[in-house]
């Protein structure tokens, strides 16, 4: 019998693998360590413990109404990417779409081409037609880029639903309309509600689009860390990144117990 | 087979349903990347060529170091996500079911926080007085206002920990379809775990390691939020100098013509990279 891993391959492989985990999460880690300290400054690490910049967000404007913004856009975004993606997905995965696959290749297309590339085209777009950058503009753009998760989480749930029971109500002498709402829908609920968890941690995470699309008086949370990041990184920055990184932990809860997280990536 | 009454509408309500989705991709996306391609061909003068654009790009010193340092720094990246990635991935996929999880989990967090979120730490980690100089003073390696702030180490550092997500997932769906049957025979038949490794693992991961590393190379040229923030303004790259020339300069055309060079390399990567994906699915 062999051993199917030699000790050198378990510990050099365990040391390893601490290290890249160490490696992934240390940004975060830092980000959260940093958010209690006690100082004036960023300094590490953090000295004494205390919750002072988290009342400092609380009582800034400036942080609230950007957060308020994120939190409006982001749910508009999901919205509009949840009927768009689930509609899409019932038609390719369900309905006999001709060119099905041509168009689950067209739908997944945004993820891969880099935001940087798309956000100066919406900027061209929007400011050669239209009166230039807007929070609307922000989200046609989170909205195309947030679909593509939509029609990959109602396709893969689809996929595995049984087609018989819609036939079964279709002999029952249930319409068009009535099995799309009563049977497809309900079988594609886990993937709506993954693909919604995803489309709005997405938007709200989101700088790329929202920096290209930047207008005047209109700022999300991921664009005023950025131009505090720019001008002067503080423990304040550290304890509104704190609170997102909790938000994108509750999001990645709320997939997992929905859909399953290795159906998702995998 | 009934005769079926519905068939005309059987044929219609997919169309119906299909339609919000497809005008959304077509205008609000191909049509916005397709103007790009426009605008780059129209010259900052009267009577100009319409390459003229692209001629300033290439005559000019600067932007060429500045290509130069994006596609320098874009290969580093992409060779260490692939070194880093790989074991990662094969651990993953041969983990038990609790570890293989936790370690997805631990994949997945770090891609799904604001990219903003993730670069202020490396901005705390890698500057000055930070973790990092703390531990080069206490090996005895560097002064107390060492720092990889500000440097191209910096940067690489940190689009590793940014992108190597990306790679993990891309390997592990390769890895997991190999069958360990093939590693358990190679063993039984008197292969050692490093010579299994190399001879059977690692031939047959090639697919993902090599759509991985394309994806991740795709990415990486056009990044701007990290390397922006962690390079600072004396180590600009192509993506931060695109966002500059759109959104302070305000010269389109000279924007256009950068993205059109990057939607060009983007592309080049991104169609084998497809095509290896669809490879992996049905094959």
């Amino acid at each position: 019998m062999v051993r199917r891993f030699p000790p050198s391959a378990l510990f050099g492989g365990g040391a390893v693998l601490l290290v890249i985990l160490t490696f992934m999460l240390l940004p975060l880690a830092v980000v959260i360590m940093s958010s209690f300290t006690a100082s004036q400054f960023l300094v590490f690490p953090p000295q004494g413990f205390s919750l002072r910049w988290y009342g400092e967000v609380v009582a800034s404007t400036a942080y609230l109404e950007a957060a308020w913004v994120s939190l409006v856009l982001a749910t508009a975004v999901t919205i509009a990417s949840v009927a768009i993606g689930t509609t899409a997905a019932i038609a390719i995965q369900r309905r006999k779409l001709p060119f099905a696959a041509a168009f689950s290749g067209l739908f997944l297309s945004p993820l891969v081409l880099p935001t940087l590339i798309f956000g100066i085209g919406l900027l061209i777009v929007f400011s050669v037609y239209g009166d230039g950058p807007s929070l609307a503009a922000i989200w046609v753009g989170h909205v195309v880029i947030t679909v593509p998760y939509v029609v990959r989480t109602v396709m893969a749930v689809l996929a595995d639903a049984d087609p018989f029971v819609e036939e079964a109500a279709r002999t029952m002498g249930a319409g068009r309309l009535a099995r799309l709402w009563f049977v497809v829908l309900p079988q594609a609920r886990s993937g709506i509600i993954a693909g919604g968890f995803f489309a709005f941690n997405v938007s709200f995470d989101e700088a790329v689009i929202a920096l290209f699309l930047r207008a005047p008086g209109v700022e999300t949370l991921p664009m005023r860390i950025y131009g505090q990041l720019e001008f002067s990184p503080s423990p304040e920055v550290a304890a509104v990144s704190t609170l997102m990184i909790v938000m994108t932990v509750i999001v990645i809860v709320l997939i997992e117990r929905f859909l399953g997280l290795a159906r998702v990536s995998g | 087979m009934r005769a079926n009454p519905g068939n005309a509408a059987d044929r219609i309500e997919p169309v119906v349903l299909v339609t919000p989705g497809l005008a959304l991709i077509i205008g609000a996306f191909f049509f916005p990347v397709g103007q790009i391609l426009i605008l780059s061909l129209v010259p900052p003068e009267e009577g100009l060529s319409i390459w003229a654009n692209f001629a300033r790009f290439f005559e000019d010193d600067y932007y060429l170091r500045v290509a130069w340092r994006t596609l320098k720094l874009s290969v580093i990246i992409t060779v260490a996500t692939a070194l880093i990635g790989f074991p990662l991935a094969y651990v993953t996929a041969r983990s038990p079911r609790w570890l293989a999880f936790l370690l997805l989990l631990l994949t997945v967090l770090p891609l799904m926080t604001s990219v903003v979120v993730r670069t202020f730490g490396w901005m705390i980690v890698l500057g000055r007085g930070g973790p990092v100089t703390q531990l080069l003073m206490a090996l005895g390696l560097g002064a107390r206002d060492a720092a990889l702030l500000h440097t191209e180490t910096g940067i690489v550092v940190a689009m590793v920990q940014v992108l190597l997500p990306f790679m993990t997932i891309t390997t592990l769906g390769v890895i997991a379809s190999i069958n360990p049957f093939l590693e358990e025979s190679a063993r039984t038949m008197g292969a050692g775990f490093y010579r299994t490794m190399r001879h059977v693992v690692l031939p047959l991961s090639i697919p993902g390691l090599v759509s991985g590393s394309l994806l991740v190379f795709a990415l990486s040229i056009s990044s701007f939020v990290t390397p922006n923030l962690v390079g600072g303004v004396r180590l600009p790259v192509l993506a931060g100098a695109i966002y500059q020339q759109a959104t302070s300069v305000l010269d389109w055309n000279f924007a256009a013509a950068q993205s059109v060079l990057l939607l060009g390399a983007v592309l080049a990567l991104l169609v084998p990279y497809l095509a290896l994906m669809r490879r992996a699915q049905h094959g």
